[in-house]
């Protein structure tokens, strides 16, 4: 055990004195999650603003004057006179935003009750000219439909027989937990992966390719406990990762501005010492899979380059399972508890919601150790081979 | 002491290896039944150009890698059956110094030191004495990545030395080295052999086995080509150069 320790506690020196790996194992996990929830925020605030303050240039065809009425002309600049061809042409020119056709009939139709057309051009490549223009046309047609129900003398409930109340009788938290609970483990999952990814091509490719493993393995401490120690660096700075990962999120609902209410709350009441404990003891089996895995797959390879090239695909096969957590439809059951990555990060949905049954949690913190531990097996064959650790 | 009997290390190819060494054998000798002997007190020099099967022979006595066929013993243990024993009771140094870049030498001689099992008692004072003797202590708490050659090349002896090993075996160890760095190594052989340290190095500068070494073997295509003392090859090859002797050997046995 002291070699383990003797070797663990120099790697994690070794590891933290390395930029690269602190700045991809701590610092971004930390800072990532709320630079981009503020970002993207602030950004999409901002464009939305000013696409509905835009001034739009439109064209009407044919429109009746209780149309253009509802128009603000401090929002629209409308123009008439305008044939089909050359409104498509001046739209696809970004010369106007829309156009607006009336049928030469329209007035007559509607006094008899019928049915008009009425055809709308416009690009949804530009954002918000489809739902501005939308809502003036649906006002138009409210008023429409109020003269006919005036005029024939009926109640508004003679035509709209139904009316609905949909009572969603699932406790916020729940609705939560299955919601943005799904991408919460994708997260952390990501980050703990890459939190082991540069620590294992580090201590292990990077002895290597820098001609230190030699030395080190003419010491009288046996390879499997050199491994040990680590394997135990790798898996703590993954867990370093998720965490760090996990508090960012956090620290960024609670602080950032702009944040909506409920959503602030809801991940600041998660974060409870029961929901700390259940994922901390299904996170720390996890790293050691990750930890153990990567160190077989790179033990192999005799440079960072050939490292990266072997690990990138394996990105894929943790990013899959992480994601197939926040479709609808793929629930916590008896199959997918024993799926490695899907069944942590169903878990954790579950744990939110507040609806995790415990036989599940414990298949899965059963199923994760196994795991754990073939690819720790495996990593030390791999590192037990003499071809595999001489370059 | 190291005994070296009948070694045999063989290494499979694949279809990729084979196409390299433009061979079709399934298999190649590294090293092929070599036997020699390597007593306490003197220098043994394993001599061979590259590719002769050196290294190979060094890493099977350090329990690297394991031989396919023979025995070796490092200082009365198998290096098969008690591998963790024999390293106990070695040094090893190579010429590319080759340590951690974000650790100072302090740190590294400790870990090393903690590794071979030492005491903190026993380590500080054999560390500060090897600190000392090699004038460490002046960059002790620099880091290796911002240090010359021959600072690093310091610290490596003092990591290969800290557990005051029984057998000392060094690969190369002055390759690559300026003539001032490479001193640093030639007075450490000299001082293993007054200590009474069993020394074995690996070379083709015949300058350096001159110098230092008491017996010598050459191995040429995995094949051990001579070994005597180096008394005798002096004798032997008198008149001529000793990197001639050595090249004429060498070519005798691979022309064979």
């Amino acid at each position: 055990m002291n070699t383990v320790l003797t070797v663990f506690k120099k790697e994690m020196l070794d590891t933290l004195r390395d930029k690269r790996t602190l700045i991809t194992a701590i610092i971004m996990p930390a800072f990532l999650i709320p630079v981009l929830m503020w970002g993207m925020g602030a950004v999409t605030k901002m464009v939305m603003e000013k696409e509905q303050n835009k001034k739009l240039t439109i064209a009407l065809m044919n429109a009746p004057a209780e149309f253009v009425a509802l128009i603000d002309t401090a929002k629209f600049t409308v123009k008439q006179g305008y044939d089909m061809a050359t409104g498509r042409d001046e739209i696809l020119s970004d010369s106007l935003d829309a156009m607006i056709g009336f049928g030469e009939k329209f007035s007559k139709k509607q006094a008899d009750m019928g049915q008009s057309k009425v055809d709308f051009w416009y690009k949804s490549t530009n954002l918000t000219v489809e739902s501005r223009l939308s809502d003036i046309v649906e006002k138009y047609e409210e008023s429409l439909l109020d003269d006919r129900i005036a005029q024939l003398n009926i109640s508004e409930r003679t035509i709209d027989p139904i009316l609905l109340r949909q009572h969603d009788i699932a406790p916020p938290k729940e609705q939560f937990g299955k919601t943005v609970g799904g991408f919460l483990p994708y997260l952390f999952i990501i980050f703990c992966f890459t939190g082991c990814m540069y620590p294992a091509l580090d201590l292990i490719t990077g002895e290597k390719e820098r001609g230190t493993i030699e030395t080190l393995l003419t010491v009288p401490a046996s390879r499997f406990k050199i491994l040990g120690g680590k394997v135990l660096a790798i898996a703590l700075v993954g867990l370093a990762a998720a965490i760090m990962g996990i508090i960012g999120l956090v620290v960024a609902a609670r602080f950032l501005p702009d944040m909506p209410e409920e959503l602030s709350g809801m991940l600041v009441s998660m974060v409870t010492p029961k929901f700390i404990l259940m994922l901390f003891i299904m996170l720390v089996p996890l790293c050691f899979f990750f930890a153990g895995g990567l160190c077989a797959l790179v033990v192999r390879a005799k440079s960072f380059k050939e490292a990266q090239s072997i690990v990138s695909p394996f990105m894929m096969v943790v990013i899959i399972p992480a994601a197939m957590a926040m479709m609808p439809g793929i629930e916590l059951d008896w199959k997918t508890a024993f799926v490695p990555i899907l069944n942590i990060a169903l878990a954790t949905k579950e744990i939110v919601a507040g609806t995790i049954q415990m036989p599940h949690y414990i298949a899965i913190v059963v199923s994760l150790v196994i795991v754990a531990l073939i690819a720790m097996v495996t990593s030390y064959k791999a590192f037990s081979k003499e071809g595999m650790v001489i370059k | 002491m190291i005994q070296v009997n009948n070694v045999t290390k063989t290494y499979n190819l694949n279809k990729k290896q084979k196409k390299e060494l433009q061979t079709t054998a399934n298999s190649i000798n590294a090293v092929n039944g070599i036997s020699f002997e390597c007593t306490p007190g003197r220098v043994f020099s394993l001599l061979g150009p590259n590719g002769a099967g050196k290294t190979t022979t060094l890493r099977m006595m350090s329990t690297i890698i394991k031989p396919t066929s023979g025995q070796m013993s490092i200082a009365g243990h198998n290096v098969e059956s008690e591998p963790e024993r024999v390293r106990a009771k070695i040094g090893f140094l190579t010429g590319s110094t080759n340590l951690y870049d974000r650790l100072n030498p302090s740190e590294i001689v400790d870990y090393f030191g903690q590794l071979h099992g030492m005491s903190k008692d026993k380590l500080a004072s054999r560390k500060d004495a090897l600190f000392t003797q090699l004038g460490i202590h002046e960059f002790s708490q620099k880091r290796i990545g911002q240090m010359s050659t021959g600072m690093k090349q310091k610290v490596s002896i003092a990591r290969s030395m800290i557990h005051d090993p029984e057998v000392v075996i060094f690969d190369e160890p002055t390759s690559g080295l300026d003539v001032i760095t490479a001193n640093s190594i030639i007075e450490l052989i000299k001082r293993c052999k007054v200590e009474g340290k069993t020394v074995i190095f690996s070379s083709h500068i015949m300058s350096e086995v001159d110098l230092l070494c008491d017996d010598l073997a050459i191995i040429a295509k995995g094949d051990l080509v001579y070994s005597d003392s180096m008394a005798n090859f002096r004798q032997q090859f008198a008149g001529t150069s000793l990197t001639e002797a050595f090249i004429n050997i060498v070519n005798r046995n691979v022309q064979h």
